[in-house]
């Protein structure tokens, strides 16, 4: 099996008596886009400094490509990553900053993709101006237009459309769906969870410096929450429904019934009725990633205290 | 190395604020000289300066008038301004983080910043030379001059070597330790430079590191004006900075100024050191 291109682990980081960090693990496989979900305050900028070797770990390690990470390490230049927001030298002009950021680490500006990285910006000739002139939104886009310059294997994007107004958050998102195109290996941070669901494959879901999820968007939907079915046969498959082990209710809805699950899958609902000689003409997930994201943090029907399982 | 010291330059020199230093240590000398003519041959009821003596007397005098009264004040601000401002303004803009993903290497980062911080201070002192020998020329012209003894100076006498145990310093001299000057001067602040690229490894505030490192300089030349701190002030970074004037005054090289160059290396090694021990260890979080 292949290494894990990026793996977090068993990672701590405390700030005197607060733990920013607790015992957090996770990986990401090569071409995978992984989205770092959390609220404010959950550790995912404190992980991904870590990651970029801004920060040390009180314990445990990131890897990058099976190495260790340390600061500056050399594995870095293989990863473009935007921590926060992205951040120039405001008294010089967009393409001064870029050529200066590259050229700090001893290349030449030739040897950079500058071509691609403002294609993908499309700043057009505001990349001649000074910096201090551009909208927080023009920043993000040269911030991407520097990380794509090294042509990196992995993006590391920490909350990109933080501060901007609804149009420049329709831009930078495009923006990230045009460089997942790419192939490359991405984790993206964010606490906007149509952001991930629009882009990410793979989901870790984090708070108060701990694990709390992970797997597939499906998978994260699909492990509780209710599911719209439509069938040929209401009645019985309300029956075959309500027998399942992880089905908690089932209710009619319009043409079709509501299943809400404790656990189990869609695929678990189709094979019960099929098996029952019923047949599904319409399964879909009526609970969006913000519903499971808020049902992780904050479990809306959490056991009744002193129960036993 | 060369590319990270150019690319630290670039972003140095191309600030507002750089170009405003600059013109400020061009206009302030010019000014300095213009009160020195102004201020003609009029007795001085305190006693007088002697290097501000002397100056109107000669133009290849005036940059060691002007050196003297700038270095006390003027020309540590300015050096903590680029010593203080080295780190924290990049941590500020959190273009910091990244130079650092880049990534460029902690400690190498921290000596390109230093060192342009210290050419930029060597620069400005040569500046405020340049501007002031200019100036002194145009008004005063390029003559040797008779300097008295310290007791001919006091009591007003210039020119007259003879009976009070005078020396003469011709113009080829005179710009020797012209360029000697203002190289202890420029020199001078390498304790300063240790001392604010420190501080600017502690903190995101560009403007807290600033005001840290100038506040160290004051506070070292109020002490060091408390002479019942004895040998205390032998160590204080301020003590020799003043040393060179003998060049001028005494017609001599004072040991001080070998004991100043001492002091300044202690202090350059030990906050440098300090720094570049930080900076490495320090997390990232502006």
């Amino acid at each position: 099996m292949p290494e894990p291109i990026i793996a977090v682990e068993g990672l701590w980081k405390r700030f005197g008596d607060v733990s920013a960090v607790e015992d957090f693990s996770f990986s990401v496989e090569r071409g995978e886009v992984c989205g770092l979900l959390g609220p404010n305050g959950a550790g995912k900028s404190t992980t991904l400094r870590i990651l970029m070797g801004l920060e040390r770990p009180t314990r445990g390690a990131v890897r990058l490509f099976g190495r260790v990470v340390t600061p500056s390490c050399p594995e870095l230049a293989r990863v473009g990553a935007m921590v926060e927001q992205a951040a120039f030298v405001p008294h010089l002009s967009g393409l001064t900053n870029l050529r200066l950021w590259w050229e700090a680490a001893g290349g030449r500006l030739s040897s950079a993709d500058l071509d691609g990285a403002l294609g993908v910006a499309g700043l057009g000739d505001a990349i001649n101006r000074r910096v201090r002139t551009y909208s927080q939104g023009m920043k993000q886009r040269l911030g991407f237009a520097r990380l794509l310059l090294a042509r990196p294997e992995i993006l590391v994007i920490d909350e990109p459309t933080n501060g901007l107004d609804p149009g420049e958050i329709r831009e930078i998102r495009e923006l990230i769906v045009r460089l997942t195109d790419r192939g490359a290996t991405v984790l993206l941070s964010s606490h906007h969870l149509s952001e991930v669901e629009q882009t990410c494959s793979q989901v870790v879901v984090m708070n108060h410096g701990r694990l709390v999820a992970g797997g597939t968007v499906g998978e994260l939907i699909g492990s509780s929450g209710s599911v719209y079915v439509e069938v040929d046969d209401r009645d019985r498959a309300h029956t075959v429904l309500a027998g399942i082990a992880g089905v908690q209710s089932v209710a009619g809805s319009g043409d079709g019934l509501i299943v809400e699950l404790r656990s189990g899958r869609r695929s678990d609902l189709v094979a019960a009725l099929t098996a029952a000689g019923v047949r599904v003409e319409t399964i879909m997930q009526t609970q969006r990633l913000e519903d499971a994201f808020l049902d992780l943090l904050e479990p809306r029907n959490p056991p009744a205290p002193g129960g036993s399982e | 190395m060369i590319a990270l010291v150019r690319t630290e330059m670039i972003k140095a020199v191309r600030r507002t604020r750089t170009l405003v230093i600059a013109l400020g240590l061009v206009g302030l000398p010019t000014l300095i000289v213009v009160a020195i003519h102004a201020r003609g041959n009029r007795p001085d009821r305190e006693g007088g300066v002697g290097l501000f003596r002397l100056a109107q007397h000669s133009g290849l005098l005036v940059p060691a008038a002007v050196l003297s009264v700038m270095s006390g004040f003027l020309l540590v601000v300015v050096a903590g301004t680029f010593a203080g401002d080295s780190v924290a303004s990049d941590a500020a803009w959190g273009n910091l983080r990244y130079l650092l993903m880049r990534p460029v290497p902690r400690g190498r980062l921290l000596v390109a910043k230093a060192f342009v911080a210290g050419v930029l201070i060597w620069i400005s002192t040569i500046l405020v030379a340049v501007a002031a020998l200019v100036g002194g020329l145009v008004l005063f012209g390029a003559h040797a001059v008779n300097v008295p003894s310290a007791r001919g100076l006091s009591l007003g006498g210039l020119g007259a070597v003879g009976g009070l145990g005078g020396f003469h310093l011709s113009e080829t001299v005179l710009l020797l330790r012209l360029g000697v000057a203002a190289a202890y001067v420029a020199f001078g602040f390498t304790a300063l430079l240790a001392l604010g690229t420190f501080f600017s490894t502690l903190t995101d505030a560009a403007a807290g590191a600033i005001g840290a490192t100038v506040g160290v300089y004051i506070v070292s030349e109020i002490l060091d004006g408390i002479s019942q701190l004895g040998n205390i002030r032998l160590g204080f970074p301020t003590h020799y900075l003043g040393a060179w004037e003998s060049m001028f005054t005494e017609n001599r090289y004072s040991h001080d100024m070998i004991a100043g160059i001492l002091v300044q290396l202690a202090y350059f090694v030990v906050f440098g050191a300090m720094a570049i021990v930080w900076f490495r260890r320090k997390d990232i979080r502006s």
